[in-house]
């Protein structure tokens, strides 16, 4: 699902195009969430008018919990567009969209040395 | 058809938790953002223009996105994983003062944020410093060592910058791998140390 040099040219048109995906929407419906926002699929409709391949493939690759930034970088999709998609499977309860909790308050002991260790041996 | 995620062993008696940390990276145009979140991302780093709606008006039809066509941010993003439950995300900020609305998003539940610095423009660097000083988001300042740039004492970048004696000020080249891990590793520990 990789759209080589549709969101990265300097022309603007292309991203505008890929805001047809969205109808045009540049904001998700309900309440905002965060980049690093957690979404877990909790139903796959067989058929449900109105969701795209787009959507579909967010369903399929959130069956795993996916950070909502993952979920663009897997589909090459803007992250805005990302989530306005992402808000119309909420909508249709087709998707659980956890807000992340802050770092500092999440870090412990275990995670700090598991975040050091990941960097280093990479 | 793939259904991964339903035969993931849960901890007992739990919700399956997943966590993704944000770290951010900033600075002046040009001091090599990308290049920093190029050379420890896992995956090919996605560059991305995003769109902006004008907040606070509707703009719920494609006319209203049409009027909007010159405002577009670049962000820069790539991630670290750690565990299977647990990812780094790392997000290259805007340069442009005018997206400070979106660095406030960014930085929202953030880890920390490493501000790159070049010492023959100090002064870039100096928007993102008074930010994260501001916000009390745990910061490090990390001179990228370009080709050519005079090498700087820390003490005297911190000087010249105004830093507390806490900050971490480190030597970086943002191409290198091992060089970024160093600058990652101080930031985490810094993070971790004040709270």
């Amino acid at each position: 699902m990789e759209r080589d040099g549709t969101v990265t040219d300097e022309d603007p048109g292309p991203l505008v195009r890929l805001y047809g995906l969205t109808g045009g929407r540049a904001r998700p419906p309900g309440e905002s969430f965060d980049l690093v926002a957690i979404v877990t699929t909790i139903r796959t409709p067989f058929e449900l008018p109105g969701l795209n391949p787009e959507h579909h493939a967010m369903l399929s690759i959130c069956r795993r919990p996916t950070p909502v930034a993952d979920v663009a970088a897997q589909l090459g999709l803007p992250l805005n567009i990302t989530r306005v998609l992402l808000g119309d499977l909420r909508r249709e309860g087709l998707v659980n969209i956890d807000p992340p909790q802050p770092a500092n308050q999440t870090i412990d002991e275990r995670t700090y040395r598991d975040v050091l260790h990941g960097i280093r041996r990479l | 058809m793939e259904f991964a995620g339903f035969d993931r062993p849960r901890p007992s008696g739990g919700t399956l938790t997943a966590t993704a940390l944000k770290i951010l990276i900033a600075g002046g145009f040009g001091v090599g953002k990308t290049t920093m979140v190029g050379t420890i991302s896992e995956i090919r780093p996605l560059h991305t223009e995003e769109l902006l709606s004008d907040r606070g008006v509707g703009v719920d039809d494609l006319s209203g996105v049409e009027t909007k066509v010159a405002t577009t941010v670049a962000l820069d993003f790539g991630r670290i994983t750690i565990r299977e439950d647990l990812w780094l995300y790392l997000f290259g900020t805007p340069g442009q003062d005018r997206f400070w609305f979106m660095w406030d998003e960014l930085a929202l539940g953030a880890l920390g944020a490493v501000v790159l610095a070049d010492t023959r423009r100090l002064q870039d660097c100096f928007p993102a410093v008074d930010y994260f000083e501001q916000l009390k988001l745990p910061f490090v300042v990390a001179v990228n060592c370009f080709d050519g740039a005079r090498r700087h004492d820390p003490a005297k970048v911190r000087r010249a910058v105004g830093l507390d004696e806490s900050t971490p000020v480190v030597m970086c080249d943002a191409r290198n791998r091992a060089s970024v891990k160093d600058v990652l590793t101080t930031l985490v520990t810094h993070a971790v140390s004040r709270r």
